[in-house]
């Protein structure tokens, strides 16, 4: 073998080589092109290193040292490329010098709306004492909104001026929601509307189960009032039901009492003022007692037999209790809001608060 | 409700302070809200709940009152002095000609009065409840309704034509000019007191102007009447008059108080304005019915309150109430026969609310044991909660929006259904009175709000119900997810994706085109899960970023919840873990540009076999030189393990070539060197 052709082949080799490390992706291209040239078995460098034997004697220191330069060449390029890849792999943030003076990185965290937070606390609280939630629709049916719970037709709370009633749908334009519902077999409804209060669940509650009942329902609900720092014509309740054997008005307040120390301090009595509504009887609002004074909580009282009658209960064998509270309003006590139109105009900066 | 102190201490010794007179009412059903002095006198405001008409009179709040305090109770006299000679049916005749409207009508008739002003005490007192002074015999009906509770009207009898009163509804087209001198049109189901020519009242509501009473009027006829409630209350809101009297006939009236207030009136007008009271009234329509008894066992007490009231003190709350106790046959119960004002009361609930309200509720304990009973969280309200937690994580904020839009939110987009939404007859607020069929118009709204503020990244969600119309049935109350971001549709897609993590649900919806008018067919998609429609993702175009008065690029979803709380998976089972390292195979796919995915990538998982343990996707490469304009290169990672034992090299190639062999069979993929 000439010196010559012995000096091209290292030549091909060495550049070869520095290509393929510069070359690979990743440590395991990087791996078999050392393997490929610095194989101590079957690399290339070692099959170039068996033709040293063959160049002619004159020739060999230069050939022989032609072939350590090569042979070093090739070695630091793979040096370099393994540098280089494991810089690579490096996470860039490490490249630069930490400084524990500078805030961490973090992604922005969202904020779940105060009302969410309310009525989960609130469900919470009501879970311990063994209220299971259920739910029930909006859009109601007068006998829910008001029959079945003893608001006869001539009574003044159906008052069109007090209600959200719907329009009669003209059935030949309505179609099917094209999401899959629930089937119904009723027959065609009269006046719907928005409901009043989640009182309606009750009745949807008890039409479905036997006593005994303990539920809380919470849900949106809609009368006519004009919008203002305390009022919104859409807002939140949550009603409470609890129908057995022998439950008095001892357990209502009780009940509530628990309710009061478990939300706001364990240090509160109740108060119970008569009021009247339809549904209970007898009915009261109720108090607790703060700061040195009452605070009105809402509405309260043993439900009344013809509510139970209309569902199907016997009242001379179970009694009951039922009791509503604003939800807004205790949100607006927890977070200290003065003007509840807040919590519907969705300002990013008012949400992020809670 | 004002009452008078003054006024009131005439049915009713007051020698208590005025703030424990007001506490004890408060406590027993009349709300405190203000005591106000006014000339020596204090006027106090009272809450009347509806069911208690008979508190609408000073005479019914010094009941209250004197049954809470022990003391006794003065009726003012009414027995008028009558001039026998002139019987008061020869001088008119009444007639009812709708009983459905008007149950009740009394006459009474005096001649010769005095028109003139009323005196000073009568002033004070009804200047203290806010009524001015007309003249002493309209005051005096005012009076007598203030303190009875029973509104009367006063007419100049000389002016009704024929001596006659018909009770009829209007004729049509009729009106009538009131005493306010404003003419108003009436309504069908009005109820007109007429003479016998015109109407001269709108009955229960206000007098007519031809025959109020002025300082030429020398005969009175005094009317006495019981209106239908319901009809009242129509008549006042049609007409937009509504007045003390309509206030109380809409809550009814006493029956049996009446003839009471019709004599009450005419003895202080004889007192004020003098004149001769005719003999007698003529009383045409339906008398009262007999109150039916009420039965309370007295077990029921402790039943209801949960506390014992003494038999003794039951009976005396209900005798001094006005109850008239009857003989009872069953020992541990009482019969009454309840009075005439308390409509309220005809059930054995009604007696036991009397007693706890006047014995006090403070003597319900607040602290007996309730017992205790399993309950859990439902179902949906974790995975509610696990949702709202991935994205708050993910950086969304949670908003509220108002469930009703106005038309042209409302049309601007309908994903779910082309059914008409519901109306609501008023709106509920500004203009806002369609149920809304999607939650994406009202966040994008919110979305405007904070644009508006200059606020810096607005990512918002709301979980609420969609109003989907069916025919024949309540809506569908379909609960939403809704996004609203700045973000690209990979990421809003992605957050969904997130959120089918957290819930463990291995199967993820299919993307098809969008078809809403408002995306980018270029950055939209519509989803499918198992089979039904699911969601959209898209980016809005710049004719919709237009029509929302936004700026910058918006990215909307909307899916539906229910798929997701029934696909849920919130307490997962353990599966064994292979201790064997894996291996992994990159995977370089050329396909056709309409290969899916998602289909693509159920094949890997399909042709796997056993070892095959995750597919991730990395990227998707077009270049139309290299692969051709209709292809594309889709490259994905496979990981492999054994639970037999670590799989070497050539194994993992040959799993990898079967995948690779499956995916070329069905959708002509190409394995690129």
């Amino acid at each position: 073998m000439s010196l010559a052709d012995f000096l091209s082949d290292l030549d091909v080799l060495v550049r070869d080589a520095t290509s393929a490390f510069a070359a690979a992706g990743d440590p395991a291209a990087l791996e078999s092109a050392r393997v490929e040239f610095l194989g101590a078995k079957s690399g290339r460098l070692k099959s170039v290193q068996k033709g040293l034997g063959q160049v002619d004697k004159t020739d060999k220191p230069a050939a022989g040292k032609r072939f350590n330069e090569v042979k070093q060449a090739i070695e630091s390029a793979h040096q370099q490329a393994v540098a280089q890849m494991a810089a690579a792999v490096r996470p860039k943030t490490q490249s630069r010098q930490f400084d524990p003076t500078t805030p961490g990185v973090h992604p922005r965290l969202g904020r779940l709306h105060p009302i969410t937070q309310t009525i989960d606390e609130l469900k919470e609280i009501m879970g311990r004492l063994g209220f299971t939630a259920v739910e029930g629709p909006e859009v109601e049916d007068p006998w829910h909104n008001f029959d079945a719970l003893n608001i006869p037709s001539e009574h003044p709370a159906r008052d069109p001026l007090e209600n959200f009633y719907l329009e009669p749908q003209n059935a030949g334009t309505s179609g099917e929601g094209r999401g899959p519902g629930e089937k119904t077999a009723k027959p065609p409804l009269s006046t719907l509307l928005l409901r009043s209060q989640t009182s309606t669940v009750q009745i949807r509650t008890m039409e479905k189960m036997r006593p005994p009942v303990r539920i809380i329902s919470c849900g949106r609900v809609y009368r006519p009032d004009t919008a203002d720092a305390t009022h919104y014509p859409m807002f939140h309740q949550i009603e409470g039901l609890l129908i057995d054997r022998g439950v008095t008005m001892a357990d209502l307040k009780s009940t509530l009492r628990l309710f009061a120390r478990s939300a706001f301090d364990p240090d509160v009595h109740i108060r119970f003022r008569p009021s009247f509504f339809p549904f209970t009887e007898p009915s009261v609002e109720v108090d607790m007692s703060w700061q040195g004074g009452w605070m009105e909580m809402g509405g309260a009282g043993m439900v009344d037999p013809n509510v139970l009658r209309a569902v199907g209960y016997d009242p001379e064998e179970y009694s009951g209790f039922a009791f509503g509270l604003g939800i807004e309003r205790i949100c607006a006590r927890r977070h200290q809001i003065a003007d509840i139109r807040e919590l519907y105009k969705n300002d990013v900066r008012f949400l992020r608060q809670f | 409700m004002l009452v008078s102190w003054n006024w009131l201490k005439q049915y009713v010794p007051l020698d208590m302070p005025v703030e424990e007179l007001t506490r004890r009412v408060m406590m027993s059903g009349l709300n405190h809200e203000s005591t106000v002095e006014v000339g020596g006198d204090l006027v106090i405001d009272l809450e009347v709940t509806s069911n208690r008409p008979d508190c609408l009179g000073h005479l019914g709040i010094a009941r209250e009152v004197a049954v809470l305090f022990g003391k006794p109770l003065t009726l003012p006299a009414a027995s008028p002095k009558e001039n026998a000679a002139a019987p008061v049916d020869r001088l008119v005749n009444v007639r009812i000609e709708c009983l459905d409207l008007c149950v009740r009508y009394t006459a009474r008739v005096i001649r010769g009065v005095k028109i003139g002003p009323s005196p000073s005490w009568m002033i004070r007192r009804l200047a203290a409840v806010g009524i001015a002074s007309i003249n002493n015999v309209v005051d005096t009906s005012n009076y007598v309704m203030m303190e009875c509770g029973q509104p009367l009207h006063t007419f100049d009898f000389g002016k009704l034509q024929g001596g006659q009163i018909v009770v009829r509804r209007p004729a049509s087209g009729e009106t009538i000019e009131a005493i306010d001198h404003k003419t108003y049109p009436l309504g069908p189901d009005m109820c007109m007191i007429c003479d016998a020519r015109n109407s001269v009242a709108i009955g229960g509501v206000m007098g007519g102007a031809m025959t109020e009473i002025s300082d030429q009027t020398r005969d009175v006829l005094i009317e006495a009447a019981e209106f239908d409630p319901v009809s009242i209350r129509n008549t006042a809101r049609q007409l937009n008059l509504h007045s003390d009297s309509s206030y109380r006939f809409e809550r009814r009236v006493d029956p049996e108080g009446l003839d009471w207030a019709s004599r009450r009136c005419c003895q202080l007008i004889l007192d004020l304005a003098g004149g001769e009271l005719a003999a007698g009234v003529v009383d045409v329509g339906q008398r009262p019915p007999q109150r039916k008894p009420i039965v309370l066992r007295l077990p029921q007490i402790r039943r209801i309150l949960g506390i014992d009231v003494p038999a003794e003190r039951v009976r005396e709350i209900l005798v001094s109430l006005g109850n008239q106790p009857q003989p009872s046959t069953a020992a541990d119960s009482l019969v009454v026969v309840p009075p005439s004002w308390r409509r309220d009361l005809s059930r054995e609930i009604d007696l036991i609310e009397e007693v706890a309200r006047i014995h006090g509720y403070d003597a319900i304990p607040e602290d007996v044991g309730v017992p205790m009973v399993p309950s859990a969280r439902r179902h949906e309200d974790r995975v509610l909660e696990r949702i709202r937690r991935v994205l708050t994580s993910l950086g969304y904020d949670e908003a509220m929006t108002l469930s009703v839009v106005d038309e042209r939110t409302s049309q601007s987009m309908s994903p779910w259904t082309d059914a008409e939404p519901l109306c609501s007859r008023m709106p509920v607020l500004r203009g806002a009175d369609r149920l809304r069929r999607s939650l994406t118009p009202s966040l994008l709204a919110a979305r405007r709000t904070n644009q508006s503020l200059a606020n810096a990244e607005v990512e918002l969600f709301e979980i609420a119900r969609a109003y989907l119309p069916r025919p024949n049935a309540l809506p569908l109350e379909d609960l939403m997810l809704a996004i609203t971001s700045g973000r690209g549709c990979d990421e809003v897609k992605g957050t969904i994706e997130a959120i089918f993590e957290a819930l463990k649900i291995a199967d993820l919806p299919k993307a098809d085109d969008a078809d809403l008018a408002v995306l980018d067919p270029g950055a939209a998609c519509r989803l499918q899960f198992r089979g039904e429609p699911f969601g959209y993702v898209g980016q809005l175009n710049a004719e919709a970023l237009k029509q929302f008065d936004l700026r910058g690029a918006t990215t909307v979803a909307e899916i539906r919840v229910a798929p997701l709380i029934e696909a849920a998976d919130l307490v997962p089972r353990c599966a064994p873990q292979s201790p064997y390292p894996a291996v992994t195979r990159d995977l370089n796919l050329v396909v056709d540009q309409s290969v899916r995915w998602a289909d693509v990538a159920a094949t890997v998982r399909q042709s796997g076999g056993p070892c095959f343990e995750s597919l991730e996707y990395r990227d998707t490469y077009r270049d139309a030189q290299r692969l051709g304009a209709d292809r594309k290169s889709l490259l994905l990672t496979v990981a492999l393990r054994s639970s037999e034992g670590t799989l070497t090299s050539a194994e993992a190639d040959a799993i990898r070539d079967q995948i690779v062999a499956a995916c070329r069979q069905k959708h002509s993929a190409e394995l690129r060197a």
